[in-house]
């Protein structure tokens, strides 16, 4: 049951930080590599309502409305020019990435900060006490995961957004405003990357490097899933209980790597991993 | 409001003025020159064998392909550079050739695409169904589950969705059987009837184009090479010009 446990709460923190990237890639078709630093701006968004003595909930809406404002300010001014230049756009984006660290690093030090837990104790379920912060952030990505599919598939702009990924040339014919599309998908994006780094806050230190090891892991996990929100979840429970098994039976220095190995070699057996597209 | 709007206004068919129009790819220009005049209400026909540049004439109408030289103007008022989203706002349907559908949206929200509101979408939706009744039952259904013929038929369903004051059809009657041709044509007929719409249709038919079209104009190598009304004597003037 612990392990169960395990498995599943491990996949739902994954998929809580993938699913901004998964955004962005879905429709502006580039991977964003300033989606470390966004998290980290979330996680720092716990810290600033910390120090400011706020409930610790506070974090969660204020990390995604900063997250969403700079993304935005970042897809007007750095990324838009750059979209008929995919590969110069990625590398803004790491270069943004480098700046957001390095601001914060100026702002708050380099010093690992603490910030008290949304929800502490344990609970216990059949039989096992387990951390009721993980079955939270468990609850959260079924939340954040259900939010999302319903913008996807209940909104204009969710169906506008569709209409993008599928064939932009014939998005923009029907006078469907393709870069209101861009900058609204980057705004969520961003975050929902900063919400995740509130939420990572009580399973990870808080630095200003903190992002850059979670993105390496959904970016894996994005290329795996090739832009579909199912295979992302599918990806997320599998190579999430990858991760526990390797981590508790062989070695957790192996099971840290269990996600970048096993993506890449889905992705050389079939380069649309888990999507049917 | 920009003045181009305020002339569109709700009601009529636009006035479409190509002047000297220059657009094209990369180093080629492919539409080099082209002039031509679609007034309130008419039907005008781009004929033109492949890679003449018809395509390429209404992609620049539509602002997806940058104008080069010359101007596009719209009941007097210039509508070079203005993005294909604020096109649409001001009246302008497009039904395209190349990849028309989403295939794996439904006709519903193939349709629903077309309308900039959730609000005109019902109103819209009954329009269409009045010309295709076959798309009211089957609105959950893949567009790209439908046959060839009521592909096309949907293309034109969504591109009337707006009520536009000024329709581009890129040759929507390429492999179509005579009778979806004939529905197609008659669509066309009784929307320029009861809206005044103003069309301009690119084709290689010339009997779907001769019968619905008031007037022609053959493109050559991204130029006008002739053009006329369509008269009796149109089909011959216009075979001397797309014989090989």
């Amino acid at each position: 049951m612990l392990l169960i446990l395990d498995v599943l709460t491990t996949a739902a923190v994954l998929f809580v930080v993938a699913i901004g990237l998964l955004a962005i890639f879905g429709v502006l078709k580039i991977i964003n590599f300033a989606h470390g630093a966004w998290i980290t701006v979330g996680a720092y968004c716990a810290v600033v309502t910390t120090h400011l003595g706020l409930n610790p909930w506070v974090a969660l809406p204020l990390a995604f409305v900063v997250g969403g404002a700079l993304g935005a300010l970042s897809e007007l001014f750095i990324i838009r020019p750059l979209y008929r230049r995919p590969l110069d756009a990625i590398l803004a984006t790491w270069g943004l990435g480098i700046v957001i660290g390095q601001l914060i690093t100026l702002g708050f030090g380099r010093d690992v900060q603490l910030t008290p837990n949304l929800v502490s104790g344990t609970v216990n379920l059949l039989g096992v006490d387990y951390s009721a912060y993980r079955l939270v952030a468990l609850a959260a990505a079924i939340v954040v995961g259900v939010a999302f599919a319903a913008t996807i598939e209940g909104t204009r702009l969710g169906l506008s957004a569709r209409a993008v990924i599928m064939n932009e040339t014939l998005a923009r014919g029907l006078g469907i405003d393709t870069a209101r599309v861009r900058l609204l998908t980057f705004m969520i994006g961003a975050g929902l990357a900063a919400l995740s780094g509130v939420l990572l806050t009580p399973l990870s230190s808080v630095d200003p490097n903190m992002g850059v090891g979670w993105l390496i892991g959904a970016f894996m996990l994005v290329m795996v899933a090739n832009g579909s929100l199912p295979a992302l979840a599918l990806a997320c429970l599998a190579f999430g209980a990858a991760q526990v098994l390797i981590s508790t039976f062989v070695s957790p220095i192996l099971g840290s790597i269990a996600i970048a190995v096993l993506a890449a070699l889905v992705l050389r057996i079939n380069p649309k991993g888990f999507s049917r597209a | 409001m920009t003045e181009a709007a305020r002339r569109l206004g709700p009601q009529g068919g636009a006035d479409l003025v190509l002047k000297d129009v220059v657009s094209g790819y990369g180093a080629i220009s492919v539409v080099q020159g082209v002039s031509v005049n679609v007034r309130p209400g008419e039907i005008v026909a781009l004929l033109g064998k492949n890679g003449m540049g018809k395509t390429t004439t209404l992609k620049t109408i539509l602002g997806m392909v940058a104008l080069r030289g010359g101007s596009i103007a719209v009941d007097g008022t210039s509508v070079s550079g203005l993005s294909p989203s604020k096109l649409t706002a001001l009246g302008l349907g497009y039904a395209p050739q190349e990849q028309p559908l989403f295939q794996d949206l439904s006709i519903r929200d193939n349709l629903r695409l077309a309308v900039a509101s959730d609000a005109k979408l019902s109103q819209a939706l009954e329009r269409v169904f009045d010309y295709f009744p076959f798309l009211k039952d089957r609105l959950k259904q893949p567009a790209g589950t439908l046959s060839g013929g009521e592909q096309k038929m949907l293309i034109l369903a969504r591109a009337l969705m707006l009520r536009p004051r000024l329709l581009l059809i890129d040759e929507i009657s390429e492999g179509l059987q005579p009778s979806v041709i004939d529905k197609i044509a008659s669509v066309l007929l009784n929307q320029r009837a009861t809206s005044g719409v103003s069309i301009l249709i690119v084709e290689q038919n010339l009997d779907f184009a001769l019968k619905v079209a008031d007037r022609w104009a053959v493109l050559k190598l991204g130029e006008i090479d002739d053009e006329g009304p369509a008269a009796p004597d149109a089909r011959a003037r216009v075979l001397q010009h797309l014989s090989v």
